[in-house]
């Protein structure tokens, strides 16, 4: 009894994970557990009928609802978040449980890595115990001369004709090798067999579907070990030469270095956006090797490594757009694009002003605005503020506009000052991959279209027909097997009979 | 005219064919079923017509794209897709009582899109993130998918319906409906048909996602659940074509294998993820 002591408690396990969903499986294990305590020489056994379970379709379709199951949990439970703060929302024994089973990153756990491997070694072991069966049906011809296939015929597919065999034999030969390609034939005095068969192949559709499941699995892993996800933030006219990995946020230095020279939004007139665009230059050794554009599902590849517009923001305010206005006359107005820092002529060159200081939002409720320094050739320097929204602030606030010069946009005179708006210095924000697995995914995906079409949509037909001399006439019989589609079968014999009673009529 | 009054207007015609098939049913009038299949092609012609012109529509407001897009878009296009593949179906087979069991499908879903206060008609601008040559075969793929599920649908319930009457003592209603066997063989069918085309649309869908978030795969809400749709269709494949499982177990498989075609498409709006502009 000791030496099986290793194998019990992996059984155990296999019932723990499959119990609550598949009764009859834990029916079979526990019989297999019996049968380790009852006698230690049907451990051959044992391992026979492991191996069966592993390549079992009760398995595979465990397994089917089992990933099902969990996948529907990882859509209810918010994953990739950071724990902390979903733990005073629900039950502390529940968030433990959560936790404790990882699955706040269900997807990328242990145990979700368990069942798809799971699903990989049954779908390996069924092929394996399927293949000589397979194989069989696939290679072997039967003899044209079976018994079996005539057994139980309907009687519409016997006919009597009042011919000779040999002449009535090499009409339905001929006619027999327009429907089918490799006929063989077998005759005797008073017998003659034909047998033809379609779509041999077929039977090896299904290998083709399981094949691309473990291709895609494949290229998945080869993405998840030799691959990278990183994201990085570039201002206009910077220069990086590393990115951030997703996973740990760890910086990883690229080998080349990439500018962004100008970062564009564009929108449509209800204002949703239009279009992203970056404008790239790659460098090595600090020289400009390739210029590139990069937009929304159009990616750049550069050196195997792929990049792709994931977002934008401002990075800092590139230029000011005022409007300057004499008081009264409602036409003439100035528009200067002014600098942070930079000084500026008034108008008509009666001084010179400067931009001293921007407010995103003014004591955090007034909006944006930006302080400006009025230095006149004669007399005193003037400071105040200019503000985006001003005319909705005079109304709300009269008193406060009135009583303070400092907030009065025509504190300078004859010119009334109005901020318009401002023109940002962009960030691109890219999302940096490198996956050699992709390709490979694709190929499974292609391979996976293709088993399904062979799997579905083509037979293996086997047709037989036997011409033979009876008290009555030449008794001419048709029959035929096929793998699937019992329709498209009895059409094809129809279509023989219908053929053969034309021509030997 | 606003192709989103046509199609208001369609909603009628598509009851009216609905409520055509299950009076042939009830009466057994084969008068009422001719009524049912013309006024569905009627529907059909004028639902095709009314998405053409969205579609040069879209052209003329400087927009230039396929009506495929938002919401109401989706699910004019998802009523379009019944109604074909069930005409096509109802021609192949000379039976028209499935025609009860999916014009309402076909009916819910474009009154859904058009009266709906929250679902907006308006033909609107394609984010960066969809202006791409693969929304159109995704889009196709994934809802001729979900249109061959939706009357796998139908034929369930006429199987169940069917098994309630064994002894066939009941009148006329369960009379015209096929023998068991037929239905358990075309709701097959459509399973394949189903699977062959949510794989596509599964397929396209992440060669799109992988150009345009740079990942084939993130396991976003509806991602994830296509998957579990895909599964669970899997999971019927095998056990009717291995385990040799037929009829009422199979039929069960397709209502809850339908159920998750139908959260895939609206439950996934209220969880967080990337397919959020589709509401």
């Amino acid at each position: 009894m000791k030496e099986n002591n290793f194998k019990t408690p992996k059984i155990n396990k296999i019932e723990v994970h499959l119990n609550p969903c598949y009764k009859s499986l834990t029916f079979t294990i526990s019989k297999h557990y019996k049968r380790v305590f009852m006698s230690t020489s049907k451990s051959k056994n044992l391992i026979h009928s492991i191996w069966n379970f592993l390549g079992s379709v009760k398995l595979t379709i465990a397994l089917l609802v089992i990933l099902a199951l969990v996948s529907v949990l990882g859509t209810l439970i918010p994953q990739q978040i950071d724990p902390l703060e979903f733990q005073g929302k629900i039950h502390p024994r529940l968030f433990y449980l959560i936790y404790s089973l990882d699955m706040f990153d269900l997807y990328h756990s242990l145990w979700f890595k368990f069942i798809i491997a799971s699903l990989a070694l049954n779908l390996i072991v069924c092929s394996i115990i399927r293949f000589p069966g397979t194989w069989k049906r696939f290679s072997t011809v039967p003899r044209p001369d079976r018994e079996k296939p005539f057994e139980s015929l309907p009687p519409e597919h016997s006919f009597i004709v009042n011919k000779n065999l040999d002449d009535t034999a090499s009409a339905t030969e001929i006619f027999l090798k327009t429907h089918c390609k490799n006929l063989i034939k077998k005759k005797s005095k008073e017998q003659c067999f034909f047998y033809c068969e379609k779509g041999r192949y077929s039977n090896f559709g299904v290998y083709l579907v399981h094949l691309s499941v473990l291709v895609i699995i494949i290229g998945g892993l080869l993405g998840a070990f030799f691959g990278f996800e990183a994201y990085v933030t570039i201002p206009e006219g910077k220069t990086v030469n590393s990115v951030t990995l997703i996973k740990g946020g760890i910086p990883l230095a690229l080998g080349f270095e990439i500018r962004c020279d100008e970062f564009n939004v564009s929108f449509y007139d209800n204002g949703t956006p239009k279009e992203f665009r970056s404008e790239l230059t790659f460098l090595s050794e600090r020289k400009d090797v390739e210029k590139k554009t990069l937009l929304v599902n159009h990616p750049v590849n550069y050196k195997g490594i792929k990049f792709y517009q994931a977002s934008y923001g401002a990075a800092s305010i590139k230029k000011i757009h005022l409007k300057i206005k004499e008081n009264g006359s409602e036409n003439k107005a100035a528009i200067i694009e002014a600098e942070q820092g930079n000084p500026e002529l008034l108008p008509q060159g009666e001084g010179q002003f400067m931009i001293s200081e921007i407010k995103d939002n003014f004591m955090n409720m007034l909006g944006p605005a930006v302080k400006i320094s009025i230095r006149p050739k004669n007399g005193p320097e003037k400071d105040f503020w200019i503000f985006r929204n001003y005319e909705s602030i005079s109304k709300r606030f009269p008193k406060l506009i009135e009583s303070s010069p400092r907030l009065n946009p025509s504190s300078f005179k004859p010119y009334v000052f109005s901020l318009e708006g401002f023109d940002y210095n962009y960030y691109t924000g890219l999302q940096v991959n490198k996956d050699p697995g992709v390709s490979i995914v694709w190929a499974g995906c292609f391979l996976m279209v293709c088993g399904f079409f062979v799997t579905f949509y083509s037979s293996h037909r086997r047709i037989w027909v036997r011409i033979s001399i009876e008290k009555t006439g030449l008794e001419v019989k048709v029959a035929g097997t096929s793998s699937k589609n019992p329709v498209g079968l009895k059409r094809n014999i129809e279509n023989i009979i219908n053929g053969l009673k034309t021509i030997l009529a | 005219m606003h192709s989103s009054i046509i199609l208001s207007y369609i909603t009628f015609i598509y009851f009216v064919s609905f409520i055509s098939y299950l009076l042939m049913l009830v009466m057994g009038k084969g008068l009422l079923g001719r009524i049912g299949t013309w006024s569905s092609f009627a529907g059909l012609l004028a639902h095709s017509a009314a998405i053409i012109l969205r579609w040069i529509n879209s052209y003329k407001l400087g927009m230039g794209h396929a009506p495929f897009s938002n919401l109401y878009e989706s699910l004019v296009f998802f009523s379009w897709t019944i109604v074909i593949l069930y005409l096509v179906v109802e021609f192949r087979t000379k039976n028209r009582t499935l025609g009860a069991f999916v014009m309402p499908l076909a009916f819910l879903a474009l009154a859904y899109a058009s009266f709906s206060p929250d679902i907006s008609s308006h033909i609107q601008p394609l984010i960066p993130a969809l202006q791409s040559n693969w929304l159109i075969s995704h889009v196709i793929t994934c809802f001729l998918g979900y249109a061959a599920f939706a009357l796998s649908f139908g034929l369930s319930i006429m199987y169940l319906l069917k098994r309630l009457d064994r002894d066939e003592k009941t009148k006329i209603f369960m009379k015209l409906i096929p023998k068991p066997g037929v239905l358990d063989d075309l709701n097959n069918q459509m399973v394949v048909i189903g699977f062959l085309m949510l794989t596509l649309g599964i397929i396209t869908g992440s060669v799109w996602a992988h150009s345009a978030w740079g990942s084939y795969w993130s396991w976003d809400p509806k991602e994830t659940w296509s998957l579990i749709t895909w599964l669970i269709y899997a999971a019927v494949l095998h056990s009717r074509m291995v385990r040799g499982w037929r009829g009422k177990r199979i039929s069960i498989l397709c209502l809850i294998g339908f159920g998750c075609v139908l959260f895939t498409y609206f439950g996934v709006n209220y969880l967080p993820g990337l397919h959020s502009y589709a509401q």
